[in-house]
């Protein structure tokens, strides 16, 4: 009795932390794909709801610290998409094999153009000396300009540049230093390191950044002529910060300090130092679909598992009777359960995903096969109904244990050695076979056992006179 | 409860496997492999139009855009099963597009050549030759890790001769799927592996649930040979295994029949798997056991 009162327990608790799952608005996703529509809170996957995934390799010089370098790409990209619109994006780093890729997702687009092009050009940051800060809410033009020659590379003289957090403020700068004997660009080639740290002389954060020796003289000499002017730190043509020269400069190192927050400090120092490091990214695959035949591949796959799953669940109770509707009741019970369990954890749902459901499916229904065939056996020698379900029960503990575990190994080596949307399928083959021996070993007999008075023992004790004397 | 003889004639069914082996193995060799470009790098583009083209009008616009498009496969689909307005290709290009500038003008190639219909790219996946290569071995890592897992697994939990006999059955299986796709020409690509990850679940998954009965009755009944032993287990849990294919097949064979062409070469897998997975479950994995478990015997008696 004690036992059962358990199994009540863990039956309802576990049935109510799937139903918040699906409840409480635990993500702003709109899902209006079929029946994800009631399932707001299940991330679907690009090859579900339509959109582009874009994987590249970075082409990291050799003696570069590789997952430094990832990390910087990553914020440069993010900070990227963020400011083009898609702030939807998901930018992250995929590890296959000791190699580092990165890889950007974009839901609802179809047109990679503009994400292409926005990835592929190449970060580059520079200093400038700021000549005067405008606002405007157009982009003011440069009347007259010049262009300059520099490592073979035509810059032109000056330009506006607006503010990286404000988008009416515009700094006119001058690009190239001219100081000294030959005019000159300081860039993100010129700097080894940009660390953030408290400001041990005053309040606020600050940014350390270390030169190497072209750096350290270039520096010393821009300083040494800008002392109480602005040098605009600026990426991507943005400035980042343009901080106030108090004095020349010279041991090669340098502090921009006045910054409000850590966050923000280590923010500029990882901006800072992926100027640093433009590597280049190698498209290594790309995916795209298109979210209306996203939308009716998924469709037509929904609509033939749901076909299947009704066709099976009239199959068992016509096979099993009483038990039948029980074994559909866990089956509902289950599908509860692993969509809960993808609302939780923010699994990603994609369509070897759904193939992984509904093989979850026959999973649950083969665990209770397995108990009713042991159930009707204990029938069979005249065991009442009750006792019947109990030893059954404890007989197919170790054959559903040890026939759901090997699955579940099967599906783990998949997670570890794969990426992508059969990681997906993966994920939820391992929830579902474990909701499934849950629901087999837990609910299932709680249901069986409350109503083992519907069970009809006279019929099995019947065939097995019939099977003595008959056929065989 | 039904009585047949599944031991007795084992031989039959041994060498009637070793035969369909050899068959679908020579069908492999001759036949080969129909990979998609997730295995084989390349580019793998639907396009939708207004108007309906043919295969060849389709074909002849390629070439004109490169010579080499000529050998381009592709294939009429219907995505939606048959609500859409619009006409939809799939076209397969041996060739990938790394660079943003190749790709923006094969796409307007195929908008000139196609100008009057209103095209519009669909699904564009392009996986270079480099990942193909990549996905290529991770995919055999994946199967050689597992099998050595399970291995260990059915190992501790029964004998070595009943992992070897699991095994042996699975590789009987995947085997012969693997002989199917190349006999029809299925595609082979990621899925198609999902697909052989879960027929190795269930393949394992049924011989596990007879094991498990044959280690019961067993140790229920002391001196019983084991050929009688084996053959009372699978007669016992046979109405388990029918039931549960035959739930099992219901559901993967509707999606092949109605989920439309992303999902087919995982379910034909899983269609196809699900009988040879059975199939071996009753009549190799247990009967292998047989003869090993003799010939044990045998080598510690003499």
């Amino acid at each position: 009795m004690r036992n059962r009162r358990i199994r009540i327990l863990f039956t309802i608790i576990v049935f109510v932390f799937a139903l918040l799952g699906l409840i409480l608005p635990l993500s702003d996703n709109v899902n209006d794909i079929s029946i994800f529509g009631f399932f707001p809170n299940i991330n679907l996957g690009l090859d579900i709801q339509g959109g582009v995934l874009l994987e590249y390799s970075l082409d990291v010089p050799e003696e570069a610290d590789t997952s430094n370098v990832v990390d910087n790409v990553i914020t440069v990209l993010r900070r990227r998409m963020d400011n083009a619109g898609y702030t939807e994006a998901i930018v992250s780093e995929v590890v296959s094999g000791g190699e580092s890729r990165v890889r950007v997702e974009i839901p609802g687009i179809s047109d990679t153009q503009r994400a292409e092009e926005l990835i592929g050009s190449k970060g580059k940051l520079y200093f400038a000396e700021v000549l005067e800060v405008v606002e405007s809410t157009t982009t003011p033009q440069i009347t007259r300009n010049r262009t300059i020659q520099i490592n073979g590379e035509k810059i032109e003289m000056y330009s506006y540049v607006k503010d990286s957090n404000n988008p009416n403020l515009w700094y006119r700068v001058k690009n190239v230093f001219e100081f000294g004997d030959a005019p000159f660009q300081i860039t993100g080639l010129d700097v080894t390191d940009a660390v953030a740290s408290l400001n041990s002389q005053g309040a606020g954060f600050v940014v350390n950044l270390n030169f190497n020796n072209e750096g350290r003289m270039k520096f010393e000499l821009a300083t040494a002529n800008l002392i109480n002017q602005r040098i605009a730190i600026i990426l991507d043509d943005e400035v980042i910060i343009a901080p106030v020269v108090r004095e020349r400069i010279s041991q090669g190192r340098a502090e921009i300090s006045g910054i409000e927050s850590m966050a923000e400090a280590q923010n500029i120092a990882v901006l800072i130092k992926s100027g640093n490091l433009p590597v280049d990214l190698v498209k290594f695959q790309e995916r795209t679909l298109g979210p209306t035949l996203g939308r009716d591949i998924v469709t037509t796959i929904i609509n033939a598992g749901i076909i299947g799953l009704i066709i099976v669940m009239i199959y068992m109770i016509i096979v099993y009777r009483w038990m039948g509707i029980i074994a559909d009741i866990a089956l509902i019970y289950n599908s509860l359960l692993l969509m809960g369990v993808l609302s939780w954890t923010g699994a990603i749902l994609t369509l070897p995903g759904i193939a992984g459901i509904i093989l979850t499916f026959g999973t649950t229904v083969d665990g209770n096969i397995i108990i009713y065939e042991r159930i009707k056996e204990e029938l069979r020698i005249g065991r009442p109904p009750l006792t019947a379900v109990k030893f059954g029960f404890n007989k197919v503990f170790s054959t559903i244990f040890d026939a759901n575990i090997t699955t579940i190994l099967a599906g783990l080596v998949l997670f570890f050695l794969t990426s992508g949307t059969i990681r997906g399928f993966a994920v939820t083959l391992i929830i579902g076979v474990l909701g499934a021996m849950f629901t087999n070993l837990v609910v299932s007999r709680l249901l069986l056992e409350s109503s083992s008075h519907f069970l009809k023992p006279e019929k099995y004790v019947k065939g097995i006179v019939v099977g003595k004397g008959g056929t065989k | 409860m039904p009585n047949i003889d599944f031991v007795g004639k084992r031989n039959f069914f041994i060498y009637l496997s070793l035969a369909l082996i050899l068959f679908f193995v020579i069908v492999i060799f001759v036949k080969g492999f129909n990979f998609g470009v997730d295995f084989s790098g390349g580019s793998e583009i639907i396009v939708s139009f207004d108007k309906s083209y043919t295969i060849d009008e389709l074909r002849n616009g390629l070439r004109t855009i490169n010579p080499d498009y000529a050998t381009a496969k592709i294939i009429q689909t219907n995505p939606g099963g048959g609500t859409s307005e619009r006409f939809f290709y799939i076209i397969t290009v041996r060739d990938s597009f790394p660079i943003l500038e190749e790709k923006q003008a094969f796409i307007n190639s195929l908008e000139e050549s196609f100008s009057d219909s209103n095209l519009n790219i669909e699904q564009f996946n392009d996986v270079s030759g480099y990942a193909a290569r990549e996905i290529r071995s991770y995919a055999w890592y994946a199967v050689i890790i597992a099998l050595m897992v399970l291995l260990a697994y059915i190992t501790i939990r029964f004998q070595f001769s009943y992992a070897v006999g699991a095994i042996l059955a699975l590789a009987h299986d995947v085997l012969i799927t693997l002989g199917f796709y190349s006999l029809f020409g299925i595609e082979m690509n990621l899925t198609a592996i999902a697909a052989f990850l879960t027929l190795a679940g269930y393949s394992l998954n049924d011989t596990i649930v007879i094991y498990d009965r044959i280690r019961e009755n067993r140790s229920k009944n002391h001196g019983m040979d084991i050929e009688r032993v084996t053959n009372k287990s699978i007669n016992e849990v046979i109405v388990r295994s029918l039931n549960t294919s035959l739930t099992t097949f219901i559901v993967v064979f509707i999606m092949l029949l109605l989920g439309g062409r992303s999902i087919a070469s995982f379910a034909f897998g899983l269609t196809v798997g699900v009988i040879i997975g059975t199939y071996s479950s009753l009549y190799i994995a247990s009967p292998i056991v047989i003869s090993m478990v003799k010939r044990r015997k045998k080598t510690q008696k003499a």
